[in-house]
């Protein structure tokens, strides 16, 4: 029997000290800085290659010129002397920054001194906003073409600019769409686009296109950059 | 003249000591090993756990039966008070350590041995086979799943209730009329005393070693937004809700499920207001996985969750319970798992996860993670603003609960 007792003690004592090891082993490590924690991937909008620091800075201009970043209201968009102003970038230097968004976005088309949006129009306008995937920002970019004077095509490049926003206000129901749709106005002073960007995604693959076409438009586009 | 083998059963057999004595020492090992592995995780860091029917195994990173064991509700006592609660396996240390020592008694004392020690040694040998066979039950009715360190236990009890019962035959004259010493009734009392005491120092010095958690507690970052402007989250209310919580699951995660079947098993789910952040870990709507699909086909099933509108809950606890084979199913494909949905809950959900306004849904869904900032990895749990660590909803779920929300325990 004492042979059995000695080892219930032993056994137990040797139990309450490999016990009381390993339980303070872990309070060591608890009280110890884990230096080979392995990182975690943090949830965040998309950040594609075409966000270079040149892009992100014009779009950290329009974003904070144009009222999307403070969200106090009051002021929507941003109209050609502003861009001129903030962007302090040249007309093809402007666009050949959206160069990279050609497969992500799309130009929506008007009829000459129009801003309304016929059926094709609305559908790809959708098209667009609904690929939204990582992105944060959706930018409308409007023209006009050179046909009439400036005042005029600031104003309806202003009002083109207005019918996506209130078209995808109504599709969407996203309350918070003035916090992510940007919007530019350009009339037809600043940043005209060239014959070639009739070869990007448009509302109107079918019809002739020209300079004079394809600045009566909006370009419209998910921008996959954080800032 | 031939050597005489005694039968196990004859009077002066050394055979039910030895069971005995290698069933209490194998219970000894598996135990030690559950022990050591519980007590790691008290370090809030991950860890590999030994799950092998070898005692002495290393410790794998596939051993998802031993780690579900682990943090169920089942596994520990007293989860209220002690972070992590103190695990099973250490009072069943202290039990066959006990054990082990009286089988080496009778096995060195044989005849010697009195019949109120072998009677008792009966009696109490069974106690690990009758908890085994409950923890048995809990594990194949509660938990769908058998760890194989737990069976090792549970043939370790086994093989000891078998030694302790067989012992029983020795207490018969034997054929040389040798007669056992009948031994003193209240032996049995100074040995009852001493399994209570045994069981319970391992016990004493793991509930006196464990580390304060509470400094840790809800230290694992806030909210940013916690508001989903568009309304885009899906709600569901425990029947006697005070918590509002909010989680970010995806349905084909087995962790989520594990913590699912934790936060129902402990009534913890019933307490809670809950908001409910689909974060599938699938590139095909997740960017935030660039390279890698975790769970293939689940946005499609968090989609399906969407269109499921009222019983999203129900949807959700379908998509938990059929999870290995809609995995299955999302690895050949969108159409296979398709058919398992519209299967269940009919053709006109399973067109609507194909829905424009379903998959903007479930890309606000996604948004409302990252707008937050939070770590791409699932579940995460958050009372109010705060987010519990991961550790926190699992071993030490109750613990921080009690600390942090109490009245969800009540």
């Amino acid at each position: 029997m004492l042979v059995g007792l000695a080892t219930g003690a032993l056994l137990t004592l040797g139990l309450i000290v490999r016990v009381h090891g390993a339980v303070a082993d872990a309070k060591d490590r608890l009280l110890t800085p884990e230096t080979n924690k392995p990182a975690v991937a943090i949830a965040d909008q998309s950040e594609v290659g075409y966000c270079t620091p040149r892009f992100k800075e014009v779009l950290e201009r329009v974003l904070h010129s144009c009222g999307l970043v403070s969200g106090e209201g009051g002021r929507r968009g941003c109209q050609p002397s502003d861009v001129k102003t903030f962007a302090s970038i040249s007309d093809s230097d402007f666009n050949e920054l959206f160069t990279p968004l050609k497969n992500r976005g799309a130009v929506v088309m008007y009829d000459e001194g129009k801003d309304d949006l016929d059926a094709n129009e609305k559908k790809l306008l959708e098209d667009m906003w609904f690929e939204r995937k990582g992105a944060r920002y959706f930018f409308v970019v409007a023209r006009a073409s050179k046909t009439g004077t400036v005042d005029k095509n600031r104003a309806l490049s202003h009002r083109r600019a207005n019918s996506v926003l209130f078209h995808l206000k109504d599709v969407s129901k996203d309350p918070e769409i003035e916090k992510t749709v940007g919007l530019l106005w350009l009339g037809n002073e600043f940043a005209q686009l060239s014959k070639e960007y009739c070869g990007w995604n448009n509302s109107r693959p079918e019809s002739k296109c020209n300079e004079e076409v394809i600045n009566r438009s909006a370009f419209v586009s998910w921008v996959d950059c954080r800032l | 003249m031939g050597p005489r083998f005694a039968p196990m059963s004859e009077p002066h057999s050394k055979g039910p000591a030895v069971v005995a004595l290698i069933g209490s020492l194998l219970g000894l090992v598996f135990s030690y090993s559950s022990t050591v592995d519980y007590a790691a995780h008290l370090d809030r860091r991950l860890h590999d756990v030994h799950c092998s029917f070898i005692p002495g195994a290393p410790p794998t990173s596939e051993a998802e039966a031993c780690r579900a064991a682990m943090y169920s509700p089942y596994s520990a006592v007293m989860r209220d008070s002690i972070w992590g609660g103190i695990p099973i396996s250490v009072f069943a240390l202290g039990a066959f350590a006990f054990f082990a020592s009286f089988a080496l008694y009778l096995l060195l004392a044989r005849q010697k041995a009195s019949r109120v020690n072998v009677l008792l040694f009966a009696a109490v040998s069974v106690t690990p086979l009758i908890v085994s066979a409950i923890m048995f039950t809990i594990s194949v009715t509660k938990l769908g799943t058998l760890c194989k360190t737990c069976v090792g236990t549970y043939v370790a009890s086994a093989m000891l209730a078998a030694g302790g019962l067989m012992g029983l035959r020795t207490l018969r004259p034997s054929v040389h009329g040798t007669e056992r010493p009948e031994g003193q009734p209240l032996i049995a009392v100074f040995w009852l005393v001493m399994l209570g005491v045994v069981t319970l120092l391992p016990t004493i010095v793991y509930a006196a070693s464990a580390p304060d958690q509470r400094p840790y507690l809800g230290k694992c970052g806030e909210l940013k937004k916690p508001e989903e402007p568009s309304g885009a989250l899906v709600k569901f209310r425990g029947s006697r809700a005070v918590q509002p919580a909010l989680l970010f699951e995806d349905p084909l995660c087995p962790t989520c499920k594990a913590l699912h079947e934790r936060l129902v098993g402990e009534g913890v789910l019933e307490r809670l207001d809950v908001t409910l952040s689909l974060f599938p870990l699938d590139n095909t709507c997740n960017w935030m996985l660039s390279d890698q699909s975790l769970h293939p086909g689940a946005c499609l099933v968090s989609r399906a969750i969407l269109c499921a509108k009222g019983q999203a809950l129900q949807m959700l606890e379908w998509a938990f319970a059929e999870q290995t084979t809609l995995t299955a199913a999302g690895k050949m494909g969108e159409p296979a798992l398709k058919a398992r949905i519209a299967q269940r809950w009919g053709q006109g959900l399973a067109d609507c996860t194909d829905s424009r306004d379903t998959k903007a849904t479930l890309n606000k869904h996604l948004h409302f993670a990252a707008e937050n900032n939070v770590p791409v990895s699932t579940p995460q749990v958050f009372l109010g603003k705060r987010r519990l660590c991961d550790e926190d909803t699992d071993l030490g779920l109750r613990f921080t609960l009690k600390q942090l929300a109490p009245e969800v325990l009540q």
